[in-house]
């Protein structure tokens, strides 16, 4: 990876120099909280966010897409398109950076799914850094940190960013569209100074050794049914998920009944019917069993797969739900008992 | 990046392939088997499955659902699909005639461990509708018989009427190289085979534990009590295989519906040895 610096008073430039040539995205102010929405006007970019109501996920595998449209006489489909197009995801946090390289394990995997593959490839990233809130635990899972997974990295100096260039694009935009100058030690100084800083503000260091076993060595544990108790299923807790994927797909016919679209929508575990089978039986009927599901897979069961954990500590959850359930208060849980 | 914003998608696993119902046989009431043939001729070709795999039956306009394939992956050209009508998709499928085109996508999943049970006695468990997958490793023994030593079928089903491939199985019960006990929980005056629940046919047969490999399938309350007998017929954990029916509705580990502890059945199964699904949460 290389370095460059940016003055600040420069952003604007890089920010209008991109949308000449994409649809430039970030974060932007939405009543009093913040949403990634189209960046028209450079002064309407708020990179001193905290969090978005949702996570960049919506921008690759949209809360409703059509997946293909059909024919019913033949059962043959019609089109298959996907709308991509050239896209700068602008002020992206670590986590949220994070969050989408675990949503490429399950999308561009094994059987690549073509919707979320198209608008990937067509995306630019450049990543921001961040200020850690009440409700951040990034630093538990590491998450707090991003190596890969974006073009540029702008790291917030003060006067100045430290830029890193991850790709030849994210190079070449910046040679473009803005002046940027050779990093001095002065520079590298700050930034490792301004990683200190980041490092020392969080909260509380969670404890989450051995947390993969912990979660079947408990997983008759009466704090289940607590949970399950408090638990409203409302799914909000999957719906502000930046790692969260699991959809359901639907058939909607056209009037004329003749043609339709298959379209996929954002789904929960937390739905009573989410594991229901034709035959009647539902394998996760009680909310107890949801809640801890959905723990249960983030942190063992795609950790089983990808040896990483799936969530990246944004905190979102928490902020969403009415239950006033999170993960951190479920991971203490776990970790609770033994001798001190 | 590519210019253009409207991508044509070469490759989409989510696509069915369209094909032909070829032939509806009505096994029972609510259970019908279609044999259908894939139509482009390049994709048909090269459609291969082993016994225990499921695929994705669409109907556009209703929906998809994951069945298991119940011929033999022998059988090359057509697939046999056992369908009970159970839900919009099924129901869907069980209106169409012959003749009529719906769409598949797969196969997907792990099938039974065929390789290794080649050179060993089979003993096969199969309560109600558990038939339809078990049906496609039967034929696929029953193809290449030499392969294997003692064979045993154990199928129970509530009453005769429900007892699927009877015409089938009618005929087995006369050879030698297949042992082959029906019951039902409920018998009429036709019924001259056994009856009560398929546990009870362990009292009457043999099983030399140390070379048998066996797989179960069947409704959910069934394996544990299977198993139990099993055991006490000293068979090892990691020779018994399950099948499990899960909500399995992309059929390639995304949409997650279908996952069964730490693990999701449409790629990781729905085929498990009995050791690997003590070791699923909630699996049996």
């Amino acid at each position: 990876m290389f370095f460059r610096v940016m003055d600040q008073s420069r952003l604007p430039d890089l920010v209008r120099g991109l949308a000449e040539e994409f649809e430039v995205v970030g974060p932007v102010a939405k009543d009093d909280r913040y949403v990634f929405g189209r960046i028209e006007d450079p002064a309407d970019l708020e990179l001193h966010y905290d969090t978005t109501l949702l996570p960049p996920k919506k921008l690759f595998f949209p809360p409703e897409e059509r997946m293909m449209r059909f024919r019913v006489a033949d059962n043959e489909v019609v089109d298959d398109e996907v709308y991509a197009g050239p896209r700068v995801l602008f002020g992206v946090h670590p986590c949220d950076i994070n969050g989408l390289l675990l949503m490429d394990n399950v999308f561009m995997g094994d059987f690549e799914d073509p919707y979320y593959k198209a608008r990937r490839e067509n995306t630019v990233i450049v990543g921001v850094s961040c200020t850690p809130t009440d409700t951040c635990f990034c630093n538990a899972w590491g998450t707090d940190e991003v190596h890969w997974g974006f073009d540029i990295f702008l790291t917030d100096l003060g006067d100045r960013y430290f830029v890193s260039v991850r790709s030849v694009l994210g190079a070449e935009l910046l040679d473009r569209h803005v002046e940027t100058r050779e990093i001095g030690d002065a520079d590298t100084e700050a930034f490792q100074s301004a990683s200190r800083k980041f490092k020392g503000s969080f909260t509380e260091e969670l404890d989450t050794s051995q947390l993969p076993l912990l979660l079947d060595a408990k997983f008759d544990s009466p704090m289940w049914d607590e949970l399950g108790d408090r638990c409203l299923s409302c799914g909000a807790c999957s719906t502000v998920c930046p790692t969260c994927y699991c959809f359901d797909v639907v058939d909607r016919l056209e009037p004329d009944q003749k043609t339709g679209m298959r379209e996929r929508r954002w789904d929960s575990c937390q739905f009573v019917e989410f594991a229901a089978v034709a035959h009647g039986e539902n394998f996760r009927v009680s909310r107890a069993s949801r809640v801890k599901y959905r723990y249960y897979h983030k942190q063992w069961g795609y950790l089983s797969k990808f040896e990483r954990v799936l969530c990246v500590g944004c905190g979102r959850c928490e902020r969403a739900c009415l239950a006033k359930i999170s993960p951190r208060e479920v991971v203490k849980a776990l970790e609770t008992g033994g001798v001190q | 990046m590519t210019a253009s914003k409207n991508q044509h998608l070469a490759a989409n696993p989510y696509r069915p392939w369209p094909t032909r119902i070829t032939s509806i046989v009505d096994l029972t009431e609510n259970e019908k088997l279609f044999e259908l043939r894939i139509i482009d001729d390049e994709v048909r070709d090269t459609f291969r499955f082993d016994s225990g795999q499921f695929v994705e039956m669409s109907i556009f306009g209703v929906g998809e659902a994951p069945i298991s394939i119940s011929s033999a992956p022998s059988k090359r050209g057509f697939i046999e699909l056992c369908v009970r009508k159970a839900g919009d998709v099924t129901g869907a499928l069980h209106s169409k005639r012959c003749g009529d085109i719906i769409g598949i996508r797969g196969p997907f999943g792990r099938g039974f461990p065929i390789q290794e049970m080649k050179g060993h006695d089979v003993l096969l468990v199969a309560g109600g509708l558990g038939i339809a997958p078990l049906k496609s490793l039967i034929n696929q023994i029953h193809d290449e018989r030499h392969e294997f030593g003692k064979v045993t079928i154990l199928y129970g089903a509530r009453n005769p009427s429900e007892v699927l491939f009877r015409y089938q199985f009618d005929m087995w019960k006369h050879r030698d190289d297949f042992e082959l006990i029906l019951t039902v929980d409920e018998a009429d005056d036709s019924w001259a085979d056994e009856v009560g629940v398929v546990t009870k046919l362990f009292d009457k047969i043999e099983i030399d534990s140390a070379r048998t490999y066996s797989a179960i399938c069947g409704p959910p309350v069934m394996y544990r009590f299977v198993i139990d007998e099993m055991r006490k017929k000293g068979m090892d954990v990691d020779r018994i295989f399950v099948s499990f029916e899960r909500r399995m509705k992309c059929g390639i580990g995304k949409c997650g519906h279908c996952g069964v502890g730490h693990q999701y059945t449409c790629i990781d199964g729905p085929v498990f040895s009995y050791w690997e699904a003590m070791n699923l949460q909630e699996a049996i």
